[in-house]
């Protein structure tokens, strides 16, 4: 209990003095001591603190005005409060902060609260993170909300998981691109499950000399 | 699966006629027959366009000038055979080896199992440099340059990354902040602007 | 399908290779309905077979000089569309699985007539989808397209005994899938 105490007293400054270093010289000044605030807020609430940072480097890096940048950072912290109430709702407990991201990203991209809780309810861990991507998808192409779950909820019960269901969203797009209507589009896929074409792998010419960032990376990674 | 009598595939070769066959057997020639008309029932055509169209219209099209067809055929891959003397193929070998074994600049990088590639490519002709920045780089934006190799006005970056989702935009010329209009998935910003998002999959699929 | 008193297809390939391009469009018109029809019922998918056989003419076209018996084009054609079929199925991995239980898209001039040969069709292409696709082939060019099995000779490649064997197969898988879904 000591030794758990006292690790506690020490990652905590420091996870806060990280956050500092990377902000210093990055964001205005005027704005660190507020990110900075909501980034300790959010950490006692046990949320994620990476999109805060993020949203704050963004905005940083765009010229953005502090009080544009404070807003910003305010309004993620929102989100993802949004988003876990919506995890608890659906009776989905204990959650990862990727899940929290992923559900908060979903929101975000206009997918309404109940279809997101819905596909949280429905799908098997494993695959939560790529259902939403592709809810999101197929919602910001004009598909209905519903319609659309319904069909990835489908995908999984006939054994596809993780990122085929990306699959299955692109398969409805191209549909789209194809001329069919939306209904047919997701009628069609819905008959081919679960041989959805997979996405092609890139030619290894395109990848060659493939390099990784040097920074820190903030993913939203995949549940 | 169950073999059928063989007067049945007689019948249906129509090397015996199905009159004399016993009603159990003729029944199975009838279902068949039945299965196959339904399936000859004619298909409606695509909404998109007739075959006949579009196979005409494909047909009717100018051809490529000899240009452009010059311009392809040095743009594709083709094999080359060389013939060499025994001796010099030996040398040939060597200098191959050596080369190989030096630290190239464009080797496909060893990706982890929860890693993928993004692939990022843009067109900015005239762009005197292009670079890529978001949330797998702290949104820096001198890190990652895009490269236009044949100087055709389309930059292009390939960046190993963990399997998750990332916000970017492109970066033009140091200081014009442009989204990728070839992404098919974006997200507001919440500085009034709109950020591209790419997902990236593990390379282990 | 040719009429009596029609261009033979040998002359029509004749007036194309010489350039009159517009010509070709009678072969389309000819066996375009036949051709669809096979892909599709190959395929499971009225587009994907509407894009295989578009691409399988404009092959046919680019091609027809090497057409060494254009009395046979039907079978020339035939074989083109087989072998993009394959490919796709072999890309796509399609050949073994079944349809989903689905229902057909609505269509507003649908009666009850047009309904229940629908659910007619569902049913035998269920049941079609079941079989692998070499024996899906050899039932398909067999019974539904017509062919000879010297025709499918030209068309598959393979031998008449071996043809034979696929067909007769096909019609037992089909027969008991028929009736373990009546």
């Amino acid at each position: 209990m000591r030794l758990w105490f006292g690790l506690a007293l020490l990652t905590g400054p420091l996870a806060a003095q990280s956050v500092r270093v990377r902000l210093e010289g990055r964001v205005p000044a005027a704005a660190m001591a507020i990110v900075d605030s909501l980034v300790q807020q959010a950490t006692q609430e046990d949320l994620p603190t990476e999109p805060l940072v993020q949203k704050a480097l963004e905005g940083g890096a765009k010229h953005v005005s502090a009080g544009r940048i404070v807003a910003a950072v305010q309004l993620r912290l929102v989100q993802m409060r949004d988003a876990r109430t919506l995890l608890v709702r659906a009776g989905h407990g204990p959650f990862t902060a990727a899940e929290v991201m992923a559900v908060s990203g979903t929101l975000k991209r206009g997918v309404p609260g109940p279809v997101v809780e819905r596909l949280v309810v429905a799908l098997p861990n494993e695959s939560r993170g790529s259902a939403l991507h592709a809810e999101a998808d197929l919602v910001a192409h004009g598909f209905d909300p519903d319609s659309s779950a319904g069909l990835l909820v489908e995908a999984t019960r006939r054994s596809l998981r993780g990122g085929r269901l990306l699959d299955v969203s692109a398969a409805v797009l191209h549909a789209l691109q194809r001329g069919h209507t939306r209904p047919e589009a997701l009628a069609l896929v819905r008959l081919q499950l679960p041989n959805v074409p997979p996405a092609p792998k890139p030619p290894k010419a395109s990848v060659a000399g493939a390099r990784r960032p040097g920074a820190s990376s903030g993913a939203t990674p995949q549940p | 699966m169950k073999p059928i009598d063989p007067r049945v595939h007689q019948a249906l070769d129509r090397e015996i006629a199905r009159e004399g066959l016993p009603p159990e057997l003729a029944l199975q020639v009838a279902r068949l027959e039945a299965a196959a008309a339904v399936l000859g029932t004619a298909v409606s055509q695509w909404a998109g366009g007739s075959v006949e169209a579009r196979v005409m219209a494909a047909i009717r099209r100018p051809a490529p000038s000899r240009m452009w067809r010059l311009a392809r055929w040095l743009a594709a891959p083709h094999s080359v055979t060389l013939r060499i003397r025994p001796a010099w193929s030996l040398a040939l070998a060597a200098a191959v080896a050596l080369v190989t074994l030096l630290p190239a600049g464009d080797e496909t990088p060893s990706v982890g199992e929860q890693e993928g590639i993004a692939q990022f490519v843009a067109r900015f002709p005239g762009a005197n440099s292009v670079h890529v920045a978001g949330s797998f780089n702290d949104w820096r934006s001198g890190t990652i340059p895009l490269r236009d190799a044949d100087h055709d006005g389309v930059w292009r970056a390939a960046v190993v990354l963990p399997a998750g989702a990332y916000e970017y935009m492109f970066v033009v010329d140091g200081e014009r902040w442009v989204p990728d209009h070839l992404a098919d998935r974006t997200v507001e910003d919440d500085f009034g602007r709109e950020n591209s998002v790419v997902i990236v999959r593990p390379a282990a699929r | 399908m040719e009429v009596r008193g029609d261009p033979s297809d040998a002359d029509v390939v004749a007036r194309v290779l010489s350039g009159d391009h517009e010509a070709f469009g009678l072969l389309i018109r000819r066996y375009e309905a036949g051709l669809l029809r096979f892909a599709t019922r190959m395929l499971g998918d009225r587009d994907v077979a509407a894009d295989a056989v578009a691409e399988s003419f404009i092959r046919a076209y680019r091609h027809l000089a090497s057409c060494r018996e254009p009395a046979r084009l039907r079978t020339w054609l035939y074989r083109i569309v087989a072998n993009r079929c394959k490919s796709y199925l072999a890309r796509r991995r399609m050949a073994d699985v079944p349809l989903d239980d689905a229902p057909p898209v609505a269509d507003p001039t649908d009666n009850e007539a047009a309904l229940e040969r629908a659910e007619q069709l569902a049913l035998v292409e269920r049941a079609l989808a079941r079989l692998a696709s070499e024996k899906r082939e050899a039932f398909l060019l067999k019974h539904v397209e017509g062919l000879s099995y010297q025709e499918m000779a030209a068309v598959t490649g393979e031998r008449i005994p071996t043809l034979k064997m696929r067909v007769h197969r096909a019609r037992e898988a089909l027969l008991q899938a028929l009736e373990e879904q009546a």
